[in-house]
């Protein structure tokens, strides 16, 4: 269990941990945009930048590195609010506010940093997407890959296939939920769900009639779970009250 | 015939040699990619007309050999004739029976063929006399210009294979690896890393399999070494691979070559087939009990692959976005298998090397940086080419003994160097020796070997741009420094050149560059400010002529620069009207010629081709002094 | 498909049979798929997802990525020029212009009647000759505009 050092502070970690685990651990803050905790780090936004020196290095040598994915090592000297630290995260959040003007998590980050307006020329045609990757990552992890990244540079966005709905989605809107700019748009209702520019069969509760699932999702994890596509198409309500009758043989011990 | 014994390898290559040694005449025709689109091609086919007419023996009387590229590709087709020894410039398939009669059966020399040295105006005779070769070492490109690439055999003859004879009969791969760490090889793709570090660090990594790859994505715009030894001379890239691959202890290859490099493809998969049929590729190769094998991979066109870790996922076959560099490729790199990847100029030294020991390597060079460094050197320099030089050779001996001084005796600027990660090295910096770390204290960088000579009619600001445009197209787009940073600086930029440039640009520019330095995943983005920040360093006035005084002392940005003639030095030759490309220009022949400013698009073509120096720029928001239409 | 295509897939079928069916060898796929229908349809490139077990989104993302692909017909004659840094400054600016003016395009644009599609790529490693036009499989060094149609002519001529 290696220990470190975060902005003077000690912190002892898992081996396997990583610097941002290591501030985390330490009460030190860090941003972070690309980053979500059950996904492998990317690296991508180059928010959580911190300066790092290891234990075999001058005592003034400092290496700018990414904090999500960078591995901590016994001895390891960290910095999170350096000068140079703070200015490349200046930089990387007028960029960010420059192609994303309007998308509010945006304002908010480059205002904590002090910048209101952005330096650069704002994106004549902006959207929310900070192009964070967490979408495309989060349908990767669970075995899907209906969409991804397509061109390259500045033209890079996110889509599904040919720019149609995509086949192989299955509905399970976790690439909405995870966006931290909520910039994937769904309709969800217990009539119909649409999202890509999908139409999904919902399945529903035998007992209740209400939308639970998607078929398509359904029979996704039954596939990987063994467990039968019945159990995914009941309702949680129906389940509660399912195990609820099972209560009455209960004792209650006094 | 697969060789199965040293003995039959040493008997194959006194074999080749003899038969080369039976050939009355020889006459090597350089086919490489420069030489082809100036019409080689027709002419090797010209002496094999020839030699049918007169019914000579061609493979003893007059054997004719296309070999790969000789570098000195403005002055193909190139044609050196042995053992006489001449160098024969501007072939045209027209002379070659007048090439044949008066100098392979007359033994005359064709004056009006050989190379004229553009500084004392003679004519140079011998191949090894002309400045271009003479002042080169070639170790990475021995035998370029030398072998026929598709014929093994000749490879052989010339030396191909011999050190890995020597490596796998004669030393362990720890003795090879030491012998590489004796030559003190760095890698000349342009990072310099250590050769045998790296191999020492794969070779210690955990685990059963490992790779060696060679990185053949040349992609620095300017370069072209790494074509031409993959054109000329695969049977080098093969051996250095076979050594490192007995040093790592591997049996798997790969070669990564660039998409736009066909011909480089096609010959080497004839290499690496030829290298099975001998048994010099495959199973138990020479008979020595080790096996390994290589296989192609063609890139998909994306200057990033260029990079080690956006290079492997691409031969994973996924997008060529770089990897956090926490993770050594020798530790996990293709597959997440420890990985050696060098450049093609590095495994292509390696055999020679071993052949000729590490310490013949070292006794080349400066303290840091030893042997020999091949360059590509272009732009505005009379002699275009490609050369090879011991490391330590100055920028003034390069750009003026050898490439024989600047185009048109215009006045030099300056020497970009290292492709779009490096910089500009100005005049007062002409004496600097080349070597790794010389170059990245002045600001710029070794990259792959690009030297692109630079004149007055050259705008430092424009050049700043085309680097930044050329990484814009390239950038990956994962990492937000480098996607938005460098759509950023080109904004900035074409506002300068556009002659919309305000007050605090350049320190705009500035803080964007420590940004992407610092915040970038990988060098693409790290090392894009290079041009822009080495230009600034050493031309910041051009900067501000252009912010403040909205002029272009270069006379290049459009926006900013008109063109007059002057009156008194046009003599009506005629050929600015032909040049121009709008026809904004008028005038008879003798007789004073005129721009039309509402018609010119500033684009300097009537400058270049004026012979009287009569055309000049100013810039636009002045009147012109002299005529106007 | 939104543009109901109906390729040829035996070509496509061809090309799977020579490689292993596995992630690895989806560019080298692609560069010969793109040899043989002149670019990337759609329905090819489904067929070589399912045929190489990658995601189909993968596979489009690969596409879009490399420069050598197009999602769209080509012209029958490819007209590349260089804009390395060497052509650059040999003026390869003028000989796009050049182009655009005689053909009517410009880089990535297809005439009309598919004759010719234009490209821009950074660098094909011909330095010593810049600025350089390759027009097909042909390639011209020290091009210069006033010879563009030339090059057209010759270039066309040399592929029949």
């Amino acid at each position: 269990m290696p220990t470190l050092t975060v902005n003077g502070r000690r912190v002892t970690v898992d081996s396997d941990a990583t610097l941002l685990d290591a501030a985390r651990a330490a009460g030190v803050e860090v941003p972070t945009l690309c980053q979500f905790d059950g996904l492998e780090p990317w690296g991508g936004c180059r928010l959580c930048v911190v300066d790092m020196s290891q234990a075999n290095w001058d005592d003034d040598w400092f290496k700018v590195v990414t904090a999500c994915n960078h591995p901590v090592e016994e001895g390891m000297t960290v910095v999170t609010d350096s000068e140079r630290i703070i200015e490349t995260r200046r930089v990387v959040l007028d960029l960010l506010l420059a192609r994303c003007p309007d998308t509010p998590l945006i304002q908010r980050l480059a205002l904590e940093y002090g910048i209101e307006r952005t330096s650069y020329t704002p994106n004549p045609e902006p959207d929310d997407c900070i192009l964070c990757g967490l979408c495309t990552r989060v349908c990767d992890h669970i075995g899907v890959s209906a969409i991804s990244s397509i061109n390259r540079g500045w033209g890079r966005e996110i889509a599904p296939p040919f720019n149609e709905p995509p086949p192989d989605c299955i509905g399970c809107l976790a690439c909405a939920e995870i966006c931290p700019t909520d910039c994937i748009p769904y309709e969800t209702s217990n009539a119909r769900r649409e999202i890509w520019g999908k139409e999904f069969e919902m399945l529903r509760d035998p007992k209740t009639g209400e939308a639970v699932i998607t078929k398509e999702q359904a029979q996704h994890f039954a596939e990987r779970s063994g467990v039968p596509v019945t159990y995914f198409e009941t309702s949680d309500r129906s389940k509660r009250r399912e195990m609820a009758k099972t209560f009455e043989k209960l004792q209650v011990v006094k | 015939m697969r060789i199965e014994s040293l003995d039959q390898f040493e008997a194959l290559k006194a074999q080749s040699l003899e038969n080369e040694a039976n050939r009355k005449q020889q006459v090597l025709v350089c086919c490489g990619t420069g030489c082809l689109a100036s019409g080689s091609k027709k002419v090797a086919e010209a002496f094999a007309d020839e030699i049918a007419k007169r019914s000579m023996d061609a493979t003893v009387d007059l054997f004719v050999k296309s070999t790969g590229c000789h570098g000195f590709c403005e002055r193909g087709p190139l044609v050196v004739l042995n053992p006489q020894g001449i160098l024969y410039t501007k072939v045209k398939p027209g002379r070659v029976e007048e090439i044949v009669e008066k100098t392979l059966v007359g033994g005359e020399v064709i004056p009006g063929l050989l190379y004229k040295d553009p500084v004392s105006g003679e004519r140079v005779e011998q191949y090894g006399e002309v400045p271009f070769y003479r002042h080169q070492v070639r170790v990475a490109m021995r035998n370029i210009g030398r072998v026929d690439p598709t014929d093994i055999l000749d490879a052989i003859s010339q030396g191909a294979y011999s050190g890995v004879a020597k490596a796998l009969f004669e030393m362990t791969p720890h003795e090879v690896i030491g012998e590489v760490a004796t030559s003190g090889q760095r890698g000349r793709g342009g990072a310099g890393f250590n050769t045998a570090r790296k191999w020492q660090a794969c070779k210690d990594a955990p685990g059963e399999r490992c790779y060696v790859l060679c990185n053949g994505d040349e992609g620095d715009p300017g370069a072209f070494k790494d074509r031409s030894i993959m054109e000329g001379d695969p049977h080098s890239v093969i051996e250095g691979m076979i050594i490192g691959a007995y040093a790592v202890r591997t049996n798997e290859g790969f070669i990564y070559v660039r998409d736009e490099y066909p011909l480089a493809v096609v010959n080497l998969t004839i290499a690496i087939r030829e290298a099975r049929k001998y048994g010099l590729l495959g199973e138990n190769i020479m008979g020595s009990g080790f096996d390994f094998d290589i296989k192609i991979s063609r890139g998909g066109g994306a200057f990033v692959c260029g990079e080690s870790s956006a290079l492997m996922r691409s031969l994973e076959g996924k997008t060529g976005e770089p990897r956090a560099k926490y993770v050594h490729s020798t530790d996990k790199g293709l597959f997440d298998l420890p990985t050696v990847l060098n450049n093609v100029e590095t495994w292509a030294g390696i055999g020679a090397i071993i052949d000729r020991g590490g310490a013949w390597f070292a006794s080349m060079g400066t303290e840091r940086s030893k042997g020999t460094k091949a360059f590509s050197l272009v732009g505005k320099v009379k002699n275009t080419g490609l050369i090879e030089l011991p490391m330590g050779t100055t920028l003034r001996h390069i750009i003026y003994d050898i490439g024989g001084g600047i185009l048109k005796d215009r006045p030099f600027k300056a020497v970009q160097t290292g492709g779009p990660s490096g910089g500009c090295v100005p005049e007062e910096l002409l004496d600097l020796p080349v070597d790794y770390e010389e170059l990245t204290e002045a600001g710029s960088m070794m990259g792959s070997g690009g030297m692109i000579v630079m004149d007055d009619r050259t705008c430092m600001v424009d050049v700043s741009r085309f680097f930044l445009a050329f990484l814009e197209e390239e950038s990956c787009g994962k990492c937000t420094p480098c996607r938005e940073g460098l759509k950023q600086m080109l904004h900035v930029y074409d506002r300068i050149i556009a002659d919309k440039g305000i007050d605090g640009d350049i320190e705009l520019i500035e803080k964007l560059a420590a940004g992407m330095q610092l915040g970038s995943l990988c060098e693409l983005g790290k090392s894009a400010p290079n041009p822009v920040l080495s230009t600034l360093r050493y031309f910041r006035s051009e900067y501000e002529a252009h912010i403040s005084d909205h002029a272009c002392p270069a006379g290049v940005c459009r926006e900013l620069t008109a063109f007059e003639i002057i009156e008194d030095e046009c003599d009506g030759c005629h050929l600015c009207f032909k040049a121009c490309p709008v026809d904004a220009i008028t005038g008879v022949v003798k007789e004073l010629h005129l721009i039309d400013h509402e018609a010119c698009i500033s684009c300097g073509a009537c400058l270049d081709v004026c012979p009287t120096d009569s055309i000049r720029t100013f810039p636009k928001h002045e009147g012109a002094r002299f005529n106007n239409v | 498909m939104a543009e109901t295509l109906c390729s040829d897939l035996s070509k496509a079928e061809e090309i799977l049979e020579r490689y292993p069916p596995e992630e690895p060898a989806l560019i080298q796929v692609l560069q010969d798929v793109h040899r043989a229908y002149n670019y990337l349809p759609c329905d090819v490139l489904e067929r070589v997802a399912e045929a190489l077990d990658v995601p189909l989104a993968k596979v489009f993302s690969v596409s879009t990525f490399y420069k050598a692909f197009s999602l769209e017909p080509q012209g029958d004659t490819i007209v590349k020029v260089c804009t390395g840094t060497a052509c650059h400054i040999r003026g390869a600016g003028q000989l796009v212009e050049e182009l655009e003016r005689q053909l009517g395009v410009g880089p990535d644009e297809t005439t009309e009647d598919f004759k010719f599609t234009i490209k821009t790529v950074n660098c094909v490693g011909a330095c010593a000759m810049a600025p350089l036009v390759i027009v097909g499989e042909q390639y011209f060094g020290s091009a210069k505009p006033a010879k563009v149609s030339k090059y057209l002519a010759e270039g066309c001529a040399d592929e029949n």
